[in-house]
């Protein structure tokens, strides 16, 4: 039996605002990274959609900055100009500021060049991957495992899909179906990752059987979409919004638990 | 330069918490929150019981994760091996918490990271971090690990078991555990269970 004399840092620190930066972050990167490749491909096109991306960026960077309980020196900038490669948020950080800013240069250039697409698919690619690493780098953490390297780039990429089927009708929806499906793949391998593991990965595995209900719930949403894509766009949309958000939603928060304080 | 490093005699704990006390009061830790708390564990089997008494806190890592997950460099490792945060580019992110294989760091309300700094205004002072000062025991001993005559080493030297935290994080943790009750390690004893 394990007591404590005073309070252990074993606490949840992210809450349910991170929750929310998590869901927008995804949209926004899913949705910046459709742009740049639309844009690509025909600029016109790829124009259109840049101040929605834009919005959503600007949406998760007030989201961040209202959360954050140290504000004021989240509007440094200047903090950010060192070189942190192993630090995924300052990924996030400077792929988050220069999409914007190229968003910015493609809608107030009438015919932005290629290039302009192509450097926004780059840093949007880089939004899309960063919430992944942050989570998966912290070995302390079993829950998050490496496969979230993969996961969580899936469902940024099958929320933004959902949100996209509202503007690219048709095409969206192939891509949302198959995006759905390697979602899916990925949600029912953690399992099996975790249970491949050590074991701090077994407590984390019990913790995913035992608390995973949520989990289960979303990865069901995701098979919903997956299948009813072709048929029905707007339910498979609203299922994998709701699957991908749960599936994402519930990782960030049980993966905070503990094992050293409370498991041991 | 130094590399300072703490040692715990387990077997001498008693788990009055005068330390973590001492730590609140010193670093005026804001309430709700500790830098030191102390985890008491009923181990054993009848009729072979004991309780171990383990104060936890930072350990001050050789390689610590927690360094290079902050986006600002708040995080750092400074010339005498102490892990600190600068609390003026702290942004509050939390990677730094996350990362942390002992729960050693909690978000103080006022807008940063917070943890132990083995007191290192105390330390600059040519003082002992007040945890050290205050245990009645003497069961925590304060040193540089590189000076062979320090009382740390001395500590070392004369244990008859040292034991670190979770070493498989490879973290190479700067707080040792002398002499555990069960005398079977941190983890690896059975707790009783009720």
């Amino acid at each position: 039996m394990t007591t404590f004399y005073g309070i252990p840092g074993g606490g949840h620190f992210w809450h349910w605002t991170t929750q929310i930066h998590f869901l927008l972050v995804a949209l926004a990167g899913g949705f910046t990274l459709y742009t740049a490749l639309l844009g690509m491909k025909n600029g016109s096109e790829g124009r259109k959609l840049a101040p929605w991306a834009l919005l959503l960026i600007a949406a998760d960077l007030f989201m961040l900055w209202a959360e954050s309980p140290a504000r004021f020196r989240f509007t440094q900038f200047w903090l950010f100009l060192g070189i942190h490669p192993k630090a995924a948020i300052w990924w996030g950080a400077w792929g988050l500021a220069l999409s914007a800013l190229l968003l910015l240069v493609i809608i107030l250039q009438k015919q932005a060049g290629k290039y302009w697409y192509a450097l926004l698919a780059v840093c949007s690619t880089i939004v899309v991957l960063y919430p992944g690493y942050a989570l998966a780098a912290n070995a302390a953490r079993p829950l998050w495992d490496h496969l979230l390297l993969a996961l969580f780039p899936a469902t940024a990429l099958l929320l933004a899909l959902a949100l996209l089927i509202a503007w690219r009708g048709e095409e969206a929806v192939r891509w949302l179906e198959l995006t759905s499906w390697v979602s899916l793949l990925l949600a029912l391998l953690l399992p099996a990752a975790l249970a491949s593991g050590g074991v701090d990965q077994a407590r984390a595995l019990a913790l995913l059987l035992r608390r995973g209900l949520l989990f289960g719930l979303g990865t069901l949403l995701v098979l919903l979409a997956a299948l009813t894509a072709r048929r029905t766009p707007a339910l498979a949309a609203a299922c994998a919004f709701a699957g991908a958000w749960l599936i994402r939603g519930w990782l960030v928060a049980e993966g905070q638990h503990s094992l050293f304080t409370h498991g041991f | 330069m130094a590399r300072y490093a703490m040692v715990i005699d387990l077997e001498s704990c008693v788990g009055c918490s005068a330390c973590a006390a001492a730590c609140v009061l010193e670093n005026e830790v804001p309430p709700g929150h500790n830098r030191l708390w102390i985890r008491q564990r009923e181990l054993g089997v009848f009729p072979e019981l004991t309780v171990e008494y383990r104060p936890e806190q930072c350990l001050h890592c050789e390689n610590p994760p927690c360094v290079p997950a902050c986006p600002t460099g708040a995080s750092y490792k400074n010339e005498d091996g102490l892990v600190l945060v600068k609390y003026e580019r702290c942004i509050a992110c939390g990677a730094c918490v996350a990362a942390c294989p002992y729960d050693a760091r909690f978000m103080n309300p006022a807008g940063y990271v917070d943890k132990c700094t083995f007191c290192e205004h105390r330390i600059a002072d040519g003082l002992d971090p007040a945890c050290v000062e205050t245990c009645p025991t003497g069961c925590r001993v304060f040193g540089d690990l590189d000076d062979p005559t320090s009382a740390v080493r001395e500590a070392l030297a004369k244990a008859g078991r040292i034991d670190v935290l979770r070493p498989e994080m490879g973290t190479e943790p700067k707080l040792f555990y002398l002499n555990t009750p069960s005398n079977r390690g941190l983890d690896e004893a059975e707790e009783v269970q009720q």
